[in-house]
């Protein structure tokens, strides 16, 4: 008797659930807003968005082998953080010598331009110091105990392109300091 | 321990001594027209003139009035604040006198000018002088980010940010409440949820209270019920708040009872009536524990 009462208890439920499983108009309404306000709050444009998108295509593409038309990259909801999916479909996987090869010719590339770049802020923070006698010393010291590449690489800018990332950087400093959103790779 | 009296008897306090007044200026504001805002302001303005407070309302909305309908008032304006701005009446000539409520003025808006013809600083000014008569001055802003929104917010302290359960009116509050946070002037602000529909959030048709606060993580002063004697109400001329059986009434009455520092709790909206609904519920509260 217990039984037939459960089961009959169950199956009214199922229908219950049943109804509920349907994706209601109320938690479509609440998602697309959030999607919609994240995009609205990180002051990040459709223009800026499709230089990510190319930028990162440049940087991936040296390690592995992809679809660029397909690459997607959105913002999403997960909870309470906001998250930067990039969802890229992968053709195939380069070979070890391939990525050394292009590695080798980027960082040749880079080391040639940071090098203007030392010799540039040198002769900046020489200018700079050159009013004020007493820190001359100290700031040239630094320069050289620290050398430029590496104060350069530790924001993770990409390395070949510095003068357009920085200028981006200065664009969207902001939102992405205070959202800080992760980058998941699926596929 | 002076400093522990709340703001409302501070000012009753002075009023009594011939002191001039400190009054607090609020803007009413949402972004997105058609909300609610005017009906806000008419019935919270109201309430408050009904609890005794001493409330003038200004209609920002240059070319659009609409307050003074709301009102009943729109036969009785002589002058405007275009009038007051432009120097040819003074700003105690152009306050309309509520004939139920002397504690009720209205500032009424200009209807054949543009949004140009009174700047910031202008009104500005104008909250400034009305501040030393009146206990609240309530602003009422015109839909919009642009110069319109610029000037009601200029004058005031605090704002009402009123929005409806619907995605475009939901986005347009969280544009509006971005843009108020970054006024230095604007020391508080405060979301009021308008149009609420029970049946429809029960039956997950539409955002509830919840979503909405979770999603602007704004503090919450009132939920108003959608109501059909709000429409009879303004076809009178004649605030909700006056009729005490409206549940849209009483929800304005909390609001204004809560902008005066009580603590009033929030209509249970999800509270039905007779049997039907108790019946409902049980069930509902059934299948709730199961989940």
């Amino acid at each position: 008797m217990k039984d037939i009462f459960a089961d009959f208890y169950n199956k009214v439920l199922g229908f219950f659930r049943q109804s509920e499983k349907k994706e209601n108009a109320k938690d479509v309404a609440c998602n697309r807003l959030r999607v919609v306000l994240m995009q609205d709050r990180t002051n990040l444009t459709p223009e800026l968005m499709e230089r990510m998108r190319k930028e990162l295509i440049e940087l991936l593409s040296r390690y592995v082998e992809m679809d660029k038309e397909a690459l997607e990259l959105n913002f999403e909801q997960e909870g309470d953080q906001m998250a930067l999916m990039l969802s890229i479909p992968v053709l195939r996987a380069r070979e070890e010598s391939e990525i050394e090869k292009e590695l080798a010719a980027l960082d040749a590339e880079k080391a040639k331009k940071e090098e203007e770049a030392a010799a540039e802020e040198d002769v900046e923070k020489r200018e700079e110091t050159s009013q004020d006698g007493e820190t001359q010393e100290e700031i040239i010291e630094i320069v050289e105990a620290e050398p430029v590449d590496k104060a350069e690489t530790s924001e993770g800018k990409p390395s070949d392109e510095e003068k357009v990332v920085i200028e981006e950087e200065i664009v969207i400093s902001e939102p992405e300091n205070e959202k800080e959103p992760k980058i998941e790779i699926t596929d | 321990m002076s400093n522990a009296t709340a703001n409302p008897s501070v000012s009753d306090e002075k009023d009594k001594k011939g002191e001039t007044m400190s009054g607090r200026v609020i803007v009413i504001t949402s972004g997105k027209g058609g909300v609610g805002k005017t009906t806000t302001n008419a019935n919270i303005g109201t309430a408050l003139a009904r609890a005794g407070k001493k409330v003038v309302m200004i209609d920002t909305d240059l070319g659009l009035r609409n307050l003074d309908l709301l009102l009943g008032l729109e036969n009785r304006i002589v002058y405007t604040i275009v009038d007051v701005v432009e120097e040819r009446c003074k700003l105690k000539q152009a306050l309309v006198k509520d004939k139920k409520n002397p504690n009720l003025c209205l500032l009424a808006a200009a209807q054949t000018r543009d949004k140009t013809a009174v700047t910031e600083e202008q009104l500005k000014s104008i909250c400034e002088e009305l501040k030393k008569d009146f206990d609240f001055i309530l602003v009422d802003c015109p839909a919009g980010i642009e110069q319109g929104f610029q000037n009601a917010v200029a004058g005031a302290s605090e704002a009402i940010v009123v929005t409806t359960p619907e995605m475009s009116a939901v986005r347009d509050a969280d544009r509006i409440i971005g843009l108020l946070e970054s006024k230095e002037e604007i020391k508080s602000y405060r979301l009021l949820l308008n149009r609420v529909r029970p049946n429809l959030i029960k039956s997950n048709d539409m955002m509830s209270v919840d979503d909405v606060v979770d999603i602007l993580s704004a503090q919450l002063i009132g939920i108003i019920p959608e109501d059909t004697g709000i429409i009879t109400s303004t076809n009178k001329g004649e605030p909700i708040v006056n009729d005490e059986k409206s549940l849209a009434g009483q929800a304005y009455n909390n609001v204004a009872r809560r902008i005066i520092g009580e603590d009033v709790p929030f209509l249970n909206l999800e509270e039905g009536k007779g049997i039907v609904a108790r019946v409902k519920k049980f069930f509902s509260n059934l299948v709730g524990k199961e989940k």
